[in-house]
């Protein structure tokens, strides 16, 4: 058989299989197409409201749009952005938003990856059992430590003078505290992938514990460190009711309280809110398309969150 | 029990790798077919094909006389064993190997039958309420080897069964294997990359290389009439000496390469001349070297051992002359040290010669 | 000791600056470590520095965590402001209160409703992805909604499940569908303005059945009838083509009429009597019912407002201006209100009442957190079904198994216990769920939560009920243990 034969007969015959296989494939294609337009709807829709004018929400719907381009205006971003800083508007809470969900994303991937290093590497017992109360406080709700808390936090201020209720350190504490479990529950299930042998190499070439940590398995667990990271940054930024709860009276607001407290307004207007969403998820959004593979990885590991 | 028969059987992959090439074989009834070859020679492939788990480019599947490159899996009366066994993990052992019946409609005393009974030979009796997760590797092999029992087919078809397996369990349960093919006289068709394996168990073995059929044989005729250079150094433990000759400038049938001297025979003299090959391949296997010198044609080998490793009856001595090694079994009691310049030397007929453009075997030995 | 500390800091210090290609480097230090005797790798210090490393998290998770949750249970038998004990009190309070049990019961809801359907569309994405080659795009897209706040979420839906069609994006797709097997009448009735059917009806007409008004007076062949309305604009006329009213002339074995506008500018007090500046009614669908009320023929009235049955076989008649010209078509559906079921009729009590009325807000609510989290279930079971063994796929088909077969009897469950984490996450999730009810409901207290109502409790009203609030959370607590325990045989 010619080579030209050879390379003949394999059309023929996947051309038979792929008309065997045609109708099945076609439809769903179709179907999951039809799941993917749907999905996109609500964003859409919200990115269209928020550059179509304050004035046609509720006159025509925003589909229209798509028969009349020339509605589309960056009128609301002007003026939800041109209040500009210190006047309680949407770039206060957005630095708000980033000076909580910073601190709160550093510290517990620190925190979260010294303690995983304790319960997996350290020499002392019972580090099995700290370790199962760690799984156990993974699925305790936030709502059985807000009061408390608060009160705590009154308590701590009448006797030195600060009160970290209506701060943002007081939020950051709080955030810090429910994101350690599923941390350490994270980077103790990464690192137990690390070979003992590493660690004991190093102990033999007079390694000291931080050493270890440091130079040995801080550099290893990047990924794992990293997926935390996000995992916790989107969280933090997403959240309400620890903002809500712990800011208490204070003027600056997160932006999901500031979307929020739009909706308690009298005179709630849309456009703000579809504008203000849309400011509020760019920086979420961006983390998630850059780092996406790292996200996915979070939420697999945080299955049990 | 059907006969299965490959023709022109090629699988190109869409990135335009060939993964078999035009392989054509013929595996009689009842026949034990090894294909064997290095990892990624598309022997595995070519297995998935016959299963009618991977499409087929070009090229027939015959099964009995029917071709069956369009049928499903399900309707091609095969049964596969894999390499990880593939046992569902949910199912107790009983339900692994009746799952096939069961889902055949087959009345439930018959497949109660024909599981007791498969469980019998294969010694798993005792198993059958377990689930594949409380027993050991050599006992889910045998419950792979077993849900393809109980369904009878045309042909059992089985890929790398016993990879992994430990060294001690292997040799058992290919014994295990032989004797079930005794038993039940099926056709059946062996991918492994372990020659000793295919030696050991098969009536017939397809060497394949690159996607190409290298050679069919019976073990005896790939061990004693390689058809080229690498069914030579495949087939055989440890594998052919292979040395780059040419002819003697003195113009007698005398070649000559680094730390060799073979003085050829008659018919070998006839056949390089016939060839008109002045430089050729020499092979020769390890086990075939003697220490001392040829009598008259014959091989000669001068080096100087480089290690010696104690295998009990014989030793393998690892020499070199030159860049090049040359491994060779002699007896235990030939008393050789490291560091010693050593003779051996090979009968003509052990000796086989290749040309060095085709790696064809220029026949003999 | 101290000295061998400092030295032990020495060593560390250098060993972190020096940039190194291996772990061999830290020799630097272990010259320095021997020299005070400090045995490679060990001796108790190692032991408390390692336990050193856990002293942050420990501390944070005791301060914050732990003892709250303690503070928790004990405010619960407090009352609202923490100083009196109060035993069961608040417990009792919460399960005779009516609104704290709508809050039991929409969590309900939540919890046998959503994760299930959650968990089904996860699993139904996940398999009809694997055979596309598009599959990371779409598994992008529904998974994208996560990395939004569910509080940005619900304002989205909050817009699409709007009541008005203009605005809701599922009332203007459901008007359109509408609108397409009954389109609205030329002249609907404003109920909205208050206006009612009867009052359009002036002379020669009265109600009748199912939105229809019918002749008042009998009618026979060879009769025209005149029918007068009110309340019709003439704006509408106008966009309908309407022209001056013109009484028809009667014909033999034939029913005549006319339908006008009993309104006269000139005029204004004047009824039952058509005028010269007087427009006929255009376009209204007109059927003549026979005495026994059946329909012996449909006609519409022309520009003039008039309209003609003939060869009508004689009897006596009835003229009906049909329901289809007077509705208002689809007006869209209060996606969101907390009032949909309740029948303030029924017998049962108010708190029945209420715990029987599943909101429509609830459904939408439902929609939208799909909308969020089918990706996340997707993901997981997609990562589950990929980290099947192929070959096990694969024997079934070699078995005999059809796709549906291998589906049902090999890849479920297989992959059964990874549905059962996404359930069981799904499950914590809705016990909790907060953001999405606050925004999407912003002032519907039947789609109140448990944790809503702890919010509002607590947090949102003064001054703060603290021992109903805490009483909220010890029972989320409890509901929450259950989990607890199959993590905790699921890690060991």
């Amino acid at each position: 058989m010619s080579v030209a034969q050879a390379v003949a007969q394999p059309v023929a015959v996947s051309r038979r299989l792929a008309i065997r296989f045609r109708p099945s494939r076609v439809v769903l294609n179709v179907v999951l197409i039809l799941v993917a337009l749907f999905w996109m709807v609500p964003t859409i829709s919200l990115l269209v409201i928020s550059f179509r004018p304050e004035g046609l929400y509720g006159v025509s719907g925003w589909w229209t749009v798509f028969t009349e381009p020339s509605q589309l205006t960056l009128q609301n971003y002007q003026s939800l952005l041109g209040t500009g800083l210190g006047t309680g508007g949407i770039l206060d809470s957005l630095i708000t938003t980033a000076l909580i969900t910073v601190p709160a994303t550093a510290l517990v991937t620190v925190i979260a990856s010294l303690a995983a290093y304790s319960l997996v590497f350290g020499k002392w017992r019972g580090r099995t059992a700290v370790f199962l109360v760690i799984v156990g406080l993974l699925v305790v709700p936030v709502q059985v430590a807000l009061i408390p808390v608060a009160q705590l936090y009154h308590a701590f201020g009448n006797l030195t003078g600060f009160n970290p209720y209506g701060t943002l350190p007081g939020v950051v504490i709080f955030h810090v505290a429910f994101g350690l479990p599923f941390g350490i529950f994270l980077m103790r299930n990464f690192y137990t992938g690390i070979p003992k042998d590493l660690l004991e190499a190093g102990r033999i070439d007079g390694a000291g514990e931080w050493t270890l940590f440091r130079r040995v398995v801080l550099p290893l667990g990047v990924p794992a460190a990293a997926s935390l990271a996000i995992f916790q940054f989107i969280w933090v930024w997403n959240d309400l009711l620890v903002g809500l709860v712990f800011l208490g009276g204070n003027a600056h607001h997160t932006l999901t309280i500031f979307l929020y407290s739009q909706t308690r307004t009298l005179a709630a207007s849309y456009w703000v809110i579809a504008t203000g969403a849309m400011i509020s998820i760019i920086v979420p959004l961006a983390i998630f398309f850059a780092f996406q593979r790292y996200f996915v990885r979070g939420v697999l590991a945080g299955a049990v969150k | 029990m059907a006969r299965v028969a490959l023709e022109e059987l090629t699988k190109r992959y869409a990135g335009g790798n060939l993964a078999v090439d035009r392989l054509n074989l013929d595996i009689a009834d009842g026949e034990f077919v090894c294909l064997v070859g290095p990892s990624g020679c598309g022997k595995t492939t070519a297995l998935r094909m016959i299963a009618g788990l991977e499409d087929i480019t070009s090229g027939r599947v015959r099964i009995g006389e029917k071709v069956v490159n369009l049928l499903p899996p399900r309707d091609r009366d095969i049964a596969l064993v894999f390499q990880s066994y593939a046992l569902y993990p949910h199912m107790s052992v009983y339900d692994n190997m009746a799952f096939g019946l069961q889902l055949r409609k087959t009345p439930k005393p018959q497949i109660e039958k024909a599981v007791k009974e498969a469980a019998r030979i294969l010694d798993l009796e005792r198993f059958l309420d377990r689930k594949p997760g409380q027993l050991s590797g050599g006992q889910r092999q045998r419950v792979a080897l077993g849900r393809a029992i109980v369904r009878e087919p045309a042909a059992f078809l089985m890929d790398e069964p016993l990879s992994n397996l430990d060294a001690k369990l292997r040799v058992q349960t290919r014994a295990e294997i032989a004797r079930l093919h005794q038993r039940l006289e099926a056709t059946m068709i062996y991918v492994t990359h372990d020659q000793v394996e295919a030696m050991t168990m098969a009536d017939r073995i397809a060497v394949i290389n690159e996607g190409l059929l290298q050679q069919v044989g019976t073990p005896k005729e790939l061990y004693e009439q390689p058809h080229n250079r690498f069914v030579a150094g495949f087939i055989g433990s440890p594998s052919m000496n292979f040395v780059e000759t040419a002819s003697h400038r003195n113009g007698k049938a005398e070649l000559q390469g680094e730390g060799v001297n073979l003085v050829l025979d008659d018919a070998q003299a006839a056949r390089l001349r016939d060839r008109g090959l002045e430089a050729v391949v020499v092979g020769f296997r390890p086990e075939h070297l003697k220490v001392g010198e040829p009598g008259g044609p014959g091989l000669r080998v001068s080096a100087r051992i480089d290690v010696v490793e104690f295998l009990g009856n014989d030793e393998l001595i690892h020499a070199v002359s030159g860049g090049r090694d040359t491994v060779a079994i002699v007896e235990a009691d030939a008393r050789l040290a490291v560091g010693d310049t050593v003779s051996l030397w090979a009968e003509p007929r052990h000796v086989y010669l290749f040309d060095p453009q085709s790696e064809v075997s220029l026949g003999g030995a | 000791m101290a000295v061998s500390a400092l030295g032990r800091r020495l060593g560390l210090r250098r060993a972190v600056a020096t940039p190194s290609p291996d772990l061999g480097t830290p020799a630097v230090g272990v010259g320095q470590m021997a020299d005070v005797g400090r045995p490679p790798g060990g001796g108790w210090r190692s032991h408390l520095g390692s336990l050193a490393f856990l002293a942050p998290a420990a501390i944070w998770l005791l301060v914050i965590v732990a003892y709250p949750l303690i503070g928790t249970i004990r405010n619960s038998f407090y009352d609202n402001s923490s100083t009196q004990f109060v035993g069961l009190g608040n417990y009792k309070t919460i399960f005779s209160t009516a609104d704290i049990l709508v809050s039991f019961r929409n969590n309900v809801i939540w919890v046998v409703v959503f994760p299930f359907l959650v968990t089904f569309l996860g699993l139904v994405f996940a398999v009809l992805t694997e055979r596309v080659r598009w599959a990371t795009a779409f598994k992008t897209i529904i998974f994208m909604p996560i990395a939004f706040s569910a509080t940005a979420s619900a304002l989205v839906w909050n817009s699409i499940m709007d009541v008005d069609p203009h605005v809701g994006m599922v009332n203007a797709t459901l008007q359109t569908i509408n609108d397409w097997f009954s389109p609205p009448g030329l002249y609907p009735v404003n109920t909205g303005a208050g206006q009612t059917l009867s009052e359009l009806a002036s002379t020669g007409l009265g109600a009748g059945a199912n939105g229809t008004l019918v002749s008042k007076a009998p009618v026979s062949p060879g009769q025209s009838v005149q029918l007068g309305m009110l309340g019709i604009s003439p704006a509408t006329l106008q966009l309908v083509g309407a022209q001056k009213a013109v009484i028809p002339a009667s014909a033999s074995g034939a029913v005549t009429g006319l339908v006008w506008r009993d309104f006269s500018p000139t005029n204004p007090t004047a009824r039952g009597r058509v005028f010269a500046d007087e427009d006929g009614i255009a376009g209204l669908r007109v059927t003549l019912l026979s005495s026994s009320g059946n329909s012996v023929g449909s006609t519409t009235t022309d520009a003039h407002g008039d309209f003609t049955f003939s060869g009508v076989s004689p009897g006596a008649y009835r003229v009906q201006l049909d329901s289809s010209n007077f509705s208002s078509g689809f007006t869209g559906i209060y996606w969101l209100s907390g009032t949909q079921n309740i029948d303030p009729t029924s017998g049962l009590n108010q708190t029945a009442q209420a715990l029987l009325s599943i909101p429509l807000v609830d459904l939408s609510m439902i929609i939208a957190y799909l909308w969020i989290w089918a990706g996340f279930a997707m993901v997981i079971i997609g990562a589950g079904l990929a980290a099947l063994n192929r070959e096990v796929l694969e024997a079934a088909r070699i078995d005999g198994a059809n796709e549906w077969q291998t589906f049902r009897r090999v890849t479920m469950p297989m992959l059964a216990p990874v549905l059962v984490v996404v359930f069981v996450t799904m499950v914590i999730n809705v016990l909790k769920i907060f953001d999405i009810i606050l925004n999407m409901a912003p002032s519907v207290s039947q789609a109140n939560t448990l944790a809503t109502s702890l919010y509002n409790l607590g947090f949102a009203s003064s001054p703060p009920a603290n021992g109903l609030a805490s009483a909220i959370a010890v029972i989320l607590f409890v509901l929450v243990v259950p989990v607890i325990y199959i993590n905790l045989r699921r890690i060991r």
